[in-house]
Order: structure tokens, then C-alpha cells, then sequence
């Protein structure tokens, strides 16, 4: 009995915060979502989907989502399986270059970001210069810029993960693996990439989420012209003050993400 | 109880000095930032040294402070409210704003028509005007653009640098290109088309000021439709920058001063709208931040009044895209914006 309800003691903060910040709200979003001038209403639904134009910007999240997350993983990885071997010095220093990124704002790495991309930054001045392209020629707002900003951005998330589980991991697995004829990459293809897997998982989902919902570093790499449904439905909330469509978009990445992260979750649990 | 005897005592006196002191205090809205330090400099300070009166500044841009007005309709919290968006409009009509008493507005009869067109409404006379034109590099541009349709000229296509509508001066440049290419307000297509095409032809787009500031310093923009006080930025930040105004118009964006509806300070609220309306305020506010004034006895040095619209010839050409038409349609032009920006 006591223990139960220390267990409640123990819960209450965590979820009080969980009800008060996310689930009334949404709930007030769902409700806003079929909310119209004469009661309940899916125009605002059927506006998203009247044309291509609101789907082909779903579209463009959950693919650039995905892109930003499979990059991040192979990155992270063999970052995160160094970081777990070397010694302890030197994983120190591995692990507070990873967090440092961290510590300054988002908007800051990602004005870093901009002035290299930009037409006059290095990247194209050098390639305008091997007169590879042309006088116009930039990086920034494209496509390319997001997801090398974001990954950026993302980065440590995914190598968090990934070091929670792969220090965890009995070295003489591999040793073992290594002794029975594998090379070192077949170690790690077939003993310490699917023991990671539920740090593989764990960190894809951040990443996942935190790309679909961000809106500050696609909205300055891509510009204007490359919308993500987070800034559209920013722009809806702040600009043209449409809050029911602000809502009924906002369902429709929850529930798109969703979607997406359903297979997911079962992966992550058949491997945890 | 004797503590109790004591501070109610103090409480008391407390009272009665502050009392008078209170009706000696006006509130108004101001802008933030550059624009709140010009506005201090120029009226607040000077009006508070003339009237010993106190001014509370609440920062609030128009469409919020709109808001806040129209919640405190019963209960007005402000004396003083100034838009830059045409709020006026909607609450004059709304009854939210008091009409001005023109005997208590003297520095009123030296203001151009076109900038107390609404008084008889209602609504307060515009106190500066941001015009709307060419904002170009004078050092790079093979020859100074004149008027609007320049923008459409396909060889600066890649250097011209359009604003998105969310920001109020490029919805004016917008809804200016879609009537220079034969648009009205009931129909912005042909504007969104011209925008379509030369973004094909390698116009940028970006969403904030700075950005432009940054195209123009770095990425060898020539050219783009914004406002004069922009343009002053861009100069102080070490750029040959001119602002033209183009000779089919020049659309601007009309900062006003309203008195607010229900308030007691009615007398001491008018004269700090009289002290913004008078020359000395105007051009201490044109030399800060290259605003048009709008009192016609404003006088302006030399190198504030090239970089401004001044004067009565050019300030006839000034023209208003109706507000109230913009705001009954921004929510879809905006979406027809996305849509065809949309790569």
C-alpha cells in the first residue's frame, strides 16, 4: 500500500507536467482541428488536401526527416563505437566535442551554418573559382542546406544513444566474434550492429521527431521558398493568426509521424 | 496596532500625492527597439520636460496592441496608440478611438491632406510615413533604376531580391507589382505571376530585413522593392545604397496617432499627438531613422532630405493600398504566396 503510493509520489510531478503541457493541449488542438464557424467541421482538413501544395510540404518533412535520420545514424555510429572503445581520456574529450555543440543555440550554429553555404561563403567561392559553377551558384536555401544543418544540429542526440548502449556492450563478444574468423567489419555488421540496435533505435526516433517538428533551421537554410509543415503551421498561428488549420496541420504531422514511427516502436521492441 | 496606525497613515499620504501625480501620466504603444529609442529622443523625453507629465511605454507592435484595445474596451489601459498597419481603420469604426479635437491638435493644420484624410472617421492623422520603393546598390547597377517595371527588367532578374508578404513592406511591394502587371486588390494574380517568373528567372526571395542586408553586402544583390528607412540601414552599414521612388507610385506604409476611446487625459493625450506632429519632432525622427514627415513646415537637412520622400511634389505621389482590404485577404494571399513561391 505504501509503496503504491509512493510509486503515485513518485510519478506525480513527471506526469502532472506531462498533462498540463502536452496532452491538454492537444486535445485543445484536436478540438480546434474540427472546429468551423457553424460547429464541428473537416474543412480544414480538406483545405490541406485540396491541391498539392500542403501535401507535397507533409511530404517534403517526412522524407527530409528520414534523410536527416539515416545520415545521422552513420555518422553517429562509428563515432559513437570509437568514442565507446578508446580509453577514458581520450573518450572524455570525444564525448565533450560532441556535447559542446550542444551548449550554444541552435540558431547560432545554424547562422554558422549560412554564412558557409552562402554565395560569397568558401564553399562556393571555391567552386565558382574551379569554374565548376556559376555566379549565382549557392547552397543556402536548398534542400541540402537543411539536412546538412540539421545533422549538425542532431548530431549529439544520435551519438548519446548510441553510447549509452554500446558501453554497455561486452567487449568479448567481439573478441569472440574476432577469434571464430570474422574480420572487423563483419564484427561489426553482425555482432555489435544488431546488440546496438535498440541505441540505433532510441537515437533514430529523437532525431526523427526533432527534424519533423523543427522549424528554425529549416526556415534560415531553406528559405522562404522551401516550407516544412512546422513553419507552415507557424505561419499559420503567427501570421495569418488561422489557428483551426494551425491545428488540423498539426494533426496531420502527429498523426504522420505517427504513422512512421509505429513500425518503429515494434522494432525497438522486439530488440529491447 | 501601532504599526497598523502607522502604515495606513503612510498608505494615506501615499495617496494623496500620488493622486494628482496620476492624472499627470498618459500610456501609449511604441514599436520596440530603434524605432522606441527614436520615439524616446524625439517626443517622450522633450514632452515629458515640457509638461512635467510622466509617459508609460508599453512595447506592443499594431496588431497587438489592436488587440489589446479592442480587450480593454471597457476598461482602457491606453491614452495614446500608434499603427503602422492601418488599424486605425477598423477602430475608428469599431468606436475604440476618440476623435481629435483640432483646437487641441494645433500643429494639425500644417499637416499634408493626405496624412488626416480619416479625421473626419475618426481616426488619428499619420504622424510619419515609410515609403515603399527602390532600394539598389548605386555602385553596381549599369544605370539607376526609375520606376517599378524596372524590377521586371530579366537582366536583373538574379539580383533582385523580393521580401515575403509576411513582412508588411513586402506585402506593399508585392501588391505594387501586381499593379504595375494590371492587378487590383480583388485580383493579385497577375502580381503573382510576374513574382513566379522572375523568381524562374533567378530572384530570390527572403522572409526577414536583415536578410536583404545580407544579399546586398554579400551576395552581390543589385536591386529589390522595400523602404526608405531600410535603405538608411543598409547606409549606415557601409553600403552604397540609394532609395528612388518609382515613378508609377510609391505605396507607403502610414504610421498613425490615435487617441483611445474612454480616456480622462483626453487634453494631455492630444498634446503629445501635437508634439509628434510638430516639425522639430518630424525631423529629429527623419534624421534618426528616415521616416517621411508629414508636417509640411518640416524642415530637414540636406543629406536626410535626399534619402527620404519629402516634400510637397513628392509626397504627392504617395499612395495607400486600402488596409482594410488587406487584412480581409491576407490569410488567403498568404497561401497563394506559398503556393507560388512554393519550389
Amino acid at each position: 500500500m505504501t509503496n503504491r503510493r509512493e510509486a503515485w509520489l513518485f510519478l506525480f510531478p513527471g506526469l502532472a507536467l506531462l498533462v498540463l503541457g502536452f496532452i491538454l493541449p492537444i486535445m485543445r488542438m484536436l478540438v480546434l482541428s474540427v472546429m468551423g464557424p457553424d460547429g464541428v467541421t473537416f474543412e480544414h482538413f480538406a483545405r490541406f488536401f485540396q491541391d498539392g501544395y500542403y501535401p507535397s510540404i507533409l511530404w517534403r518533412t517526412v522524407r527530409l526527416s528520414l534523410v536527416i535520420t539515416a545520415l545521422t545514424a552513420a555518422i553517429g555510429f562509428p563515432l559513437a563505437y570509437i568514442t565507446s572503445r578508446v580509453g577514458p581520456q581520450a573518450r572524455l574529450w570525444l564525448i565533450v566535442m560532441v556535447i559542446l555543440p550542444l551548449m550554444t543555440s541552435v540558431v547560432v550554429r545554424t547562422f554558422g551554418w549560412m554564412v558557409l553555404l552562402g554565395r560569397s561563403g568558401p564553399l562556393a567561392t571555391m567552386l565558382r573559382e574551379m569554374g565548376l559553377v556559376g555566379r549565382s551558384f549557392s547552397l543556402m536555401h536548398t534542400e541540402s542546406a537543411i539536412i546538412l544543418g540539421m545533422v549538425q544540429v542532431l548530431l549529439p542526440f544520435m551519438v548519446l544513444s548510441l553510447l549509452g548502449v554500446l558501453t554497455r556492450l561486452d567487449p568479448r563478444l567481439e573478441e569472440a566474434a574476432r577469434t571464430m574468423g570474422c574480420s572487423f567489419l563483419q564484427t561489426i555488421r553482425r555482432v555489435v550492429l544488431p546488440l546496438s540496435m535498440p541505441g540505433v533505435v532510441a537515437g533514430s526516433l529523437l532525431v526523427f521527431t526533432l527534424s519533423a517538428s523543427s522549424f528554425i533551421t529549416p526556415s534560415l537554410l531553406g528559405g522562404a521558398r522551401i516550407e516544412v509543415l512546422a513553419g507552415s503551421i507557424y505561419k499559420s498561428v503567427t501570421q495569418t493568426l488561422d489557428w483551426n488549420f494551425a491545428a488540423a496541420q498539426s494533426v496531420i504531422l502527429f498523426f504522420g509521424l505517427a504513422l512512421v514511427l509505429i513500425p518503429y516502436l515494434r522494432l525497438g521492441a522486439r530488440h529491447g | 496596532m501601532i504599526i497598523t496606525s502607522r502604515s495606513l497613515l503612510g498608505s494615506v499620504a501615499i495617496g494623496l500625492f500620488t493622486v494628482p501625480a496620476m492624472a499627470q501620466e498618459i500610456t501609449i504603444n511604441s514599436f520596440g527597439g530603434a524605432y522606441e529609442e527614436a520615439h524616446r529622443a524625439c517626443v517622450i523625453d522633450p514632452f515629458e520636460a515640457a509638461t512635467g507629465a510622466k509617459v508609460n511605454i508599453v512595447t506592443a507592435y499594431s496588431a497587438d496592441a489592436f488587440a489589446q484595445i479592442r480587450a480593454q474596451k471597457d476598461a482602457p489601459q491606453f491614452d495614446v496608440i500608434h499603427f503602422s498597419g492601418g488599424q486605425e481603420i477598423v477602430g475608428a469604426s469599431e468606436g475604440l478611438l476618440q476623435p481629435i479635437d483640432p483646437e487641441l491638435v494645433p500643429n494639425l493644420a500644417d499637416v499634408y491632406d493626405f496624412a488626416k484624410t480619416g479625421i473626419a472617421n475618426g481616426e488619428g492623422p499619420a504622424y510619419q510615413i515609410a515609403a515603399v520603393g527602390l532600394v539598389y546598390a548605386a555602385d553596381k547597377m549599369p544605370e539607376a533604376p526609375t520606376k517599378w517595371a524596372d524590377l521586371l527588367n530579366p537582366e536583373y532578374s538574379d539580383r533582385l531580391v523580393l521580401t515575403d508578404i509576411s513582412n508588411g513592406y513586402g506585402m506593399i511591394g508585392m501588391l505594387m507589382l501586381n499593379q504595375i502587371s494590371g492587378g487590383t486588390l480583388e485580383n493579385i494574380q497577375p502580381g503573382l505571376d510576374a513574382v513566379a517568373k522572375l523568381l524562374e528567372q533567378g530572384a530570390i526571395v527572403v522572409s526577414k530585413s536583415p536578410e536583404i542586408q545580407q544579399e546586398f553586402a554579400q551576395n552581390d544583390a543589385w536591386i529589390a522593392p522595400y523602404a526608405s528607412d531600410y535603405a538608411y540601414t543598409l547606409q549606415a552599414a557601409g553600403l552604397d545604397v540609394k532609395f528612388v521612388q518609382g515613378e508609377e507610385g510609391t505605396p507607403a506604409s502610414f504610421i498613425t496617432a490615435n487617441l483611445v476611446a474612454g480616456r480622462d487625459n483626453v487634453e494631455l493625450a492630444s498634446k503629445f499627438i501635437d508634439m509628434e506632429l510638430s516639425p522639430e519632432a518630424q525631423a529629429c525622427f527623419s534624421e534618426a531613422l528616415r521616416y517621411t514627415p508629414t508636417n509640411a513646415k518640416t524642415v530637414l537637412a540636406d543629406d536626410v532630405a535626399a534619402s527620404v520622400v519629402y516634400g510637397p511634389d513628392a509626397t504627392a505621389g504617395l499612395m495607400r493600398f486600402d488596409p482594410v482590404a488587406i487584412e480581409a485577404n491576407r490569410s488567403a494571399w498568404v497561401e497563394a504566396w506559398g503556393k507560388t513561391i512554393a519550389r
